[in-house]
This record gives C-alpha cells, structure tokens and sequence, in this order.
C-alpha cells in the first residue's frame, strides 16, 4: 500500500540544506568576530579584549583560575563553575518545567483550575527578577537551593502560559474522540493533550531555557556559594575584560549547546509531527 | 437481507429530545425537535439530511457528547449522561493521533481500558488486517492518505467492539473511489459483526446503499423513516431497480432536491 500523504524531501537535499545552514552560522559567527576584533581595536584594552585574549583567557582558566580564589570560591576553574549553574539551570528547569506543562496543559481543561492558578501566574509573571532575587536570598539564603527555586519558579510560570496556550490550540476532535473510548481527564492528559500539545510546548521550552540562563548567573551573581556568575562578579571586581569576555563567552556556548540539545530531544519525541 | 436484524427490545431509545443553539446575534436555532427514536439490535441506520438541520447534534446527543435540554436518550438500557464505551464514534474530522503510530492508535481504546500492550498490540494487528492495513501498522498517521487515516479510524473503534456503532460523515471529505471503498470495509464489519450502527450523511446514494433503515432529518424533527428493503450487499444495479429509484426520489424529494 503507498503512503502517498507526506512526501519527505530526498536524503541529498536534506543534506544541502542543513549544509547551507552550517555556512550561513559560519559566516554569521565570523562577522561578529570580526566585529568584536575592531570594537577590541577601537577599546583601550582595559575595557575590551580581543577573541584571541579572551580564547585565551578561558584555556588559562578553564580547570583553575587562581585569581578567583581570593573571592573565596576555593581552588576551581570557569569550568567547575559552568557545571554548578548547569546543574542548578538544569534542576529547575526540570522541576519548574514539568510543573508548569501538567498545570498549564490541566487548567486549560479544568475551569476552577485555571481560576486558581491565572492570577498567581499574571502576579509571579510580573514579579521583576531585580524585585524577586533578593527577595529570595534573604528568605533562603547564600544556598543552591536559592537560585534552584527562582528558577523552577519562573520557569514554572512561563511553562504555564506556553502550556495553557498550546493545549487550547489542540483541536478538540482528538480528545472527544478519547473520551468515546472511556477516557479520564488523567488518561486524556496523558495520552492526548500532553502528547499533542507537545511541539507547541516544547517550542516555549526553548525560550524559557534561554530565559533560565539569564536568570541563573544573575540570582548567582547576587549571591550564591560557587557559580560562572560568582566568577562574573569577581572578574568584574578586578576589572578583568578577558575573563569577564571569557566567562560571558563559556555561557554563550553552554547556553547554545543545551539548545541544541534540547532541538535534537524535540525532533527525537515529535518524530511523528 | 437485514444482517442481524432482529425484534428485541432496542438497544437505542430516543424519547423527546429537544436542544436549541444561540446564535451569536442572539437568534435561535432549533437542532432538535421532539426527536423520539427506536433503534433495533443489528441495524444500520443512516440519518440524512442538510447541512445545519441537526443531524450531527442527533448523533453527538446519542454518543453523550452533546447534552440536550429535553428529552432522554437510552442505550442498552441505561440513560445516556455522557460519552460511554457501548457507543463508538468515527468523527466526520480527521480523530486519528498524530503523535501514536498507526497499530497505537487501534489499540487506543483497549489501552484505556487497561489491556496488556502485547494483548492490545495483537487485537490491534487483526482488526488492521480487517481494514487492509498490515502493512503499515508501523507507520505514523502523517504517512497515509485520508483513506487510510479513515480505516485506521473504523478499526480502532471495531478493536474495542462497542455494541453501537455512531458515524458521522466519516467519509464526507473523501473522493469518490476511496469511498466507495470504505463503504464496502464498513460494510463488511457490519456484516461480520452484527453492531447496530447509526450513520450520518448528507449523501442520498450513500444512505441507500448501507443503510437497512433511512431517516430523514429536517429542521430538528425526523421528516422520514423508511426501511430500506434491497438486497445486502448492495451493488448500484440494486440501487437502479424500481424499488431503488422509488425510494432515491421520496428521499430527494425530502431533501428539497426534487
């Protein structure tokens, strides 16, 4: 029997395209590159430093950056403390990210949920950062759990919106059709609103990933035990551009490669879409 | 032949039913009027109508998908409150996940209900079989064409053998051939079956030539009901005898196109 409804492009041209892609990224990096070396140029090199000094900065420092010891973030390198942001973006991302998926995709189904849930999420939603960060410190403490939590939080809350919104967008013949075979809110959470809102939710996943970056050093630079934004804070105290560069750098490509990360996850789990 | 036709009590009872819809600007429509039904074990019914006179309302009301503001609706004997594994729907939209393989799909039904994956894997493969799917038991939804997609539909409704069958329109957006085909599978499960199906359409040839009973649906009331008395399986030199054309004409006529 044919299966005549989805032709995909042949594997060659699929090829050329991702390959055109790879050359367009390419050039795009080398022309910021290129403009980084003439901002470097046009700086006094207090304030600005070349890629090449910044490259090789973060070789220098990547497994021990001993000037950052007298900051009392012991004897580590940007390395070490990539992998501490890493694993506090990564945890509550996780924690926020689910919470925020089974909530949003359940109050776009349960009235009295939603009710509940809308104002708590437009109140958190509108808390700045700047506002809540402190806040959190002073009521957690210089702890890991501190910048864990402000992020679960907010990524919670954008997961909601996303979630919400990608689960009305789901056309609503699917789960009549799951409630005719006897299908529970639970069972139709599980094998049709979550599943079908999917690629919609995952495509605010990667936004609040990015998100959820920018909050972790920051909530790190404000005060946590280790982190690449204790670095930041540190390098800035002494004036340091290329290690400044260097750690803003390291958080770039981490930042991109769980991106990509993320986008080769996605393509695996919506294979079908 | 009425295939399983028999005189027992109805597995279908429809008493009074009434539902207005409210338009935006305020107006009213009347889906449903005073609609009163008895449906036999083993019949294939085909509701047929216009478009906006209240045919899938009917349908959605019997599959508990729809509630209504008077009147009662019975199946198997118990009172209808809300969608219930004894009515299996096909929808006139495309239903099948796109995010399940094909044999998932099938096996859907019987996953709600707790069924072992091997054990639901296997009814699965046999009912695809029966819609002439095997070999894309594997493959996921956006690989068929809407054909497929329809049988994979009508096989995951037959995987969890509901007593009563509702269609609606199923295969409304299909072109000709491909529905002339799906007749003859859905025909055939029928047969082999003896379910008691309830099938929307607005097509005249289509009611004639599945149904053992037509209703004609009309401003909400039934304009008609009038047993099909040709041959099963039926083939369009049954459909051009003079009983055929007879019946083909009072149903035009009903339909307003005559």
């Amino acid at each position: 029997m044919r299966r005549d409804a989805a032709a995909r492009p042949p594997l060659a041209s699929r090829w050329q395209r991702r390959g055109n892609a790879i050359l367009v990224g390419v050039a795009g990096l080398l022309l910021f590159l290129f403009a980084w070396q003439l901002a470097a140029r046009a700086l006094p090199a207090s304030r600005m430093a070349s890629p090449l000094t910044t490259a090789r900065d973060l070789a220098v420092n990547f497994v021990v950056a001993p000037r950052l010891r007298v900051f009392g973030l012991g004897r580590v390198g940007y390395g070490e403390l990539l992998l501490y942001t890493l694993r506090n973006l990564v945890v509550g991302l996780a924690v926020g990210g689910t919470l925020g998926i089974v909530i949003g995709v359940a109050s776009a189904r349960l009235r009295l949920l939603r009710v509940l849930v809308d104002p708590i999420v437009l109140v958190l939603g509108t808390v700045p950062v700047l506002v809540a960060a402190p806040l959190f410190l002073l009521w957690f403490g210089v702890a890991p759990f501190t910048q864990v939590l402000l992020v679960a939080l907010y990524s919670a809350v954008m997961m909601v919106l996303f979630s919400e919104r990608a689960a009305e967008n789901l056309d609503p013949t699917y789960e009549r059709w799951a409630t005719t075979f006897g299908a529970g809110l639970g069972a139709r959470l599980r094998f049709v609103l979550i599943p079908g809102a999917l690629p919609e939710i995952l495509g605010g996943l990667r936004i609040t990933l990015a998100s959820a970056w920018g909050l972790e050093t920051f909530a790190e630079i404000l005060g946590a035990p280790s982190g690449i934004g204790q670095a930041i804070k540190a390098l800035t105290n002494l004036n340091n551009a290329a290690g400044l560069l260097a750690c803003v750098a390291i958080v770039a490509i981490a930042a991109i490669a769980t991106d990509m990360l993320l986008l080769a996850l996605f393509g695996r789990i919506t294979r079908w879409a | 032949m009425n295939v399983g036709v028999n005189t027992t009590e109805p597995v279908l009872s429809l008493r009074g039913l009434s539902h207005r819809f409210v338009r935006n600007d305020g107006s009213e429509v009347r889906a449903l009027d005073d609609v009163s039904l008895d449906v036999l074990p083993g019949e294939f019914i085909c509701i047929l109508g216009r478009s906006g006179h209240g045919k899938t309302t009917l349908l959605n009301a019997i599959a508990g998908l729809q509630p209504v503001e008077r009147g009662e609706v019975h199946a198997l004997g118990r009172p209808v409150r809300g969608p219930g594994t004894d009515r299996g729907v096909i929808f006139q939209r495309d239903s099948v996940f796109p995010w399940m393989r094909v044999e998932e799909n099938v096996a859907f039904g019987l996953r709600v209900r707790g069924l072992k994956r091997r054990e639901r894997l296997g009814l699965a493969r046999e009912q695809l079989a029966r819609v002439g799917l095997s070999a894309v038991a594997r493959a996921w939804p956006r690989e068929l064409s809407g054909g497929m997609r329809a049988r994979v539909a009508i096989a995951a409704v037959f995987a969890t053998d509901p007593p009563i069958l509702l269609a609606d329109e199923p295969f409304g957006t299909l072109d000709y051939v491909t529905k002339r085909q799906l007749q003859a599978v859905l025909r055939e499960l029928w047969h082999r079956s003896g379910k008691t199906v309830l099938f929307v359409t607005h097509d005249v040839e289509e009611a004639l030539m599945l149904g053992t009973r037509v209703i004609v649906v009309g401003n909400g009331a039934i304009a008609e009901d009038r047993a099909v008395d040709l041959p099963m399986p039926r083939t369009d030199d049954d459909l051009a005898s003079p009983q055929g054309l007879a019946l083909r004409h009072l149903l035009l006529r009903h339909m307003g196109l005559e």
